[in-house]
């Protein structure tokens, strides 16, 4: 089982290790470009405010990164069999299960990488950083939600590209039944919000993609 | 013989400029007392009908005593009597004993039905509010309308806005602990770090005089000021080289150009939230006869009112507001752990969902 899942993370390291590369260069860099100029200590009272909105600016670019790993990580990983349209797969001698899992496990051994710049990054960025009296650096809670956006994001794209053709048509048919429904719901001045109330079920609470929504800022008060 | 010819002449047109300046004076006195007296006339008319206003809008209606709260309201199903049941603490908590005063200051409300199109008759005095208001949205109206009792111009002036009861004063003390954190002025930042002295000067609670360097110290601060708040307003002419040299890092300019403002624009450091929760400090600490005190005597400087109010000293009271936004600090940026789970259960149930997936490309 060991060897079986190392060729597999071996062969998806080869497809993908481009984007894992990139990616964990982005997700070191941002933290230490979100502080650049933090470490100069003669900027006085104005820094604070500056830092903090230099910092929450390139807040945004962390849920970016991190869902943009998962779809590239998720796509890489099923690419090759969806172009042999799957023969190999069912050539193996082992359980459709076991062969996903451990497709789905090789692709998290693969994004520990950029995780792991991204806590690097961080806690250097911060190390190196003056920071104003009462603001506060928080590397290891943004790794945290880095990890987490990126294992949702990653999960959510696996699933979709390890479904067949079908399964997509079902998920874009589900969302075009609901713009449809929202349409002629205003159209007939109905008081029906049908895309509000997914979103607040998606975004907030303990919806699947609340993760990459709140506040990714590596220093706060 | 000449010579006297001539003096009397030039006495003469002298006197005449002399004469017309008198007359003039005399004219714009005359002027400015028939103004006086039409104001006040304005005012007396002003006030009967302000009085007859109230009369035609109250006709009718009923009124409601919770405390020293009076409310005059039409009868309607909207929860007042509930929702001043629920205000009156606050109200009473805030202005203590002074409260009482709030008698002679009755609410007017008209309830209104939310879903009529039928047009009302236009009235000038009191709040119009929907019936269908809950009794939490309805003491809230109460509580952000109540008039503070005997609140004089010079706490008006001072605080920059009214002093009313809050439902969640820590929410007050974040915001002003923010402010301590992030404000761009290193006397903010030593009050922050426990200077109690900075922190008078930057409540406006030192003396008035000399506030532009004891509010904005470094130049850095002056600079940003004049480009951040006047750069438009001292753009153009005679001060817009000034500004240019300010631009260019000359403090002295900035000081300039800074001085020249009005009496009073000079922005504060910090927003009037910071000394609406300072006085809120002091109340606190003064007990029940505390804004009794703060409002008993409008002449003195704030300080010293606010000290009275507290019964303690003005050092004491900022110092204890300062514990107490020190205490309010936002919660530290962390994931929730019930997010963590429920992230990683959305993990696990899409990879199951691609476990579960078939093999056959159907």
């Amino acid at each position: 089982m060991i060897a079986m899942f190392r060729a597999v993370l071996y062969t998806q390291w080869k497809w993908s290790r481009l984007i894992v590369m990139l990616g964990t260069v982005a997700a070191f860099a941002i933290p230490l470009l979100s502080l650049q100029g933090a470490a100069r200590g003669d900027r006085g009272a104005l820094q604070a405010q500056e830092l903090l909105r230099s910092v929450q600016s390139w807040g945004t670019l962390y849920p970016l990164l991190a869902a943009a790993l998962g779809l590239l990580i998720a796509i890489t990983t099923w690419a090759p069999d969806h172009r042999g349209r799957h023969i190999h797969a069912l050539t193996l001698p082992v359980p459709r299960w076991q062969y996903v899992l451990l497709r789905f496990s090789a692709g998290f051994v693969l994004l520990a990488a950029p995780i792991a710049a991204v806590l690097l990054g961080a806690a250097l960025a911060t190390a190196t950083a003056t920071l104003p009296p009462g603001l506060q650096s928080y590397p290891i809670a943004l790794a945290f939600r880095f990890a987490l956006a990126v294992f949702v994001a990653y999960a959510v794209f696996f699933a979709v590209s390890a479904g067949t053709a079908r399964t997509a048509g079902i998920i874009l048919g589900v969302i075009a039944a609901l713009v449809l429904v929202q349409v002629i719901a205003s159209i007939a001045n109905l008081d029906l919000d049908l895309v509000s109330v997914t979103q607040s079920l998606l975004v907030l609470g303990p919806g699947p993609l609340a993760v990459f929504t709140g506040r990714w800022m590596l220093i706060d008060v | 013989m000449f010579r006297l010819l001539c003096l009397t002449v030039a006495a003469l047109l002298l006197a005449g400029p002399v004469h017309c300046q008198d007359s003039l004076t005399a004219r714009l006195q005359t002027r400015a007392d028939s103004l006086l007296q039409s104001w006040r006339e304005a005012q007396r008319l002003a006030d009967v009908a302000d009085s007859l206003e109230r009369v035609r809008a109250t006709a009718g209606f009923d009124t409601i005593a919770v405390g020293a709260l009076r409310i005059i309201v039409n009868p309607s199903p909207l929860p007042v009597r509930e929702a001043a049941r629920r205000a009156w603490p606050m109200i009473d908590g805030l202005y203590g004993s002074a409260s009482a005063d709030l008698t002679e200051q009755p609410y007017i409300i008209r309830a209104v039905d939310p879903d009529s199109t039928v047009r009302r008759p236009v009235l000038h005095v009191g709040l119009e509010m929907p019936w269908d208001l809950s009794v939490r949205a309805t003491a809230a109206v109460l509580v952000n309308t109540v008039p503070p009792p005997r609140f004089d111009p010079a706490l008006a002036t001072w605080l920059g806005t009214a002093l009313r009861p809050l439902a969640r004063p820590q929410d007050e003390q974040r915001a002003v602990f923010l402010q301590l954190v992030t404000a761009p002025s290193e006397a903010v930042r030593a009050c922050f770090l426990g200077e109690i002295t900075r922190c008078k000067d930057v409540l406006q609670l030192s003396d008035s005089s000399e506030s532009l360097e004891r509010w904005y110290v470094t130049p850095n601060e002056r600079e940003a000021l004049v480009i951040g708040f006047f750069s438009d307003y001292f753009a153009r002419g005679a001060t817009a080289p000034t500004l240019q040299q300010c631009r260019q890092h000359r403090d002295v300019a900035c000081i300039a150009l800074l001085k020249s403002l009005p009496s009073g624009s000079l922005p504060p450091p910090l927003a009037p939230v910071a000394r609406l929760s300072l006085v809120r400090e002091a109340l606190r600490a003064g007990g029940r006869d505390a804004y009794t005190r703060l409002v008993a005597n409008p002449s003195l400087p704030i300080g010293a009112r606010v000290e009275r109010a507290a019964g303690i000293g003005l050092d004491s009271v900022v110092t204890r507001w300062r514990s107490v936004l020190l205490a309010a600090r936002p919660p530290r940026l962390t994931v929730p752990w019930w997010a963590g789970i429920a992230a990683l259960g959305w993990t696990a149930l899409f990879g199951l969902c691609a476990v579960r997936s078939s093999r056959w490309r159907l």
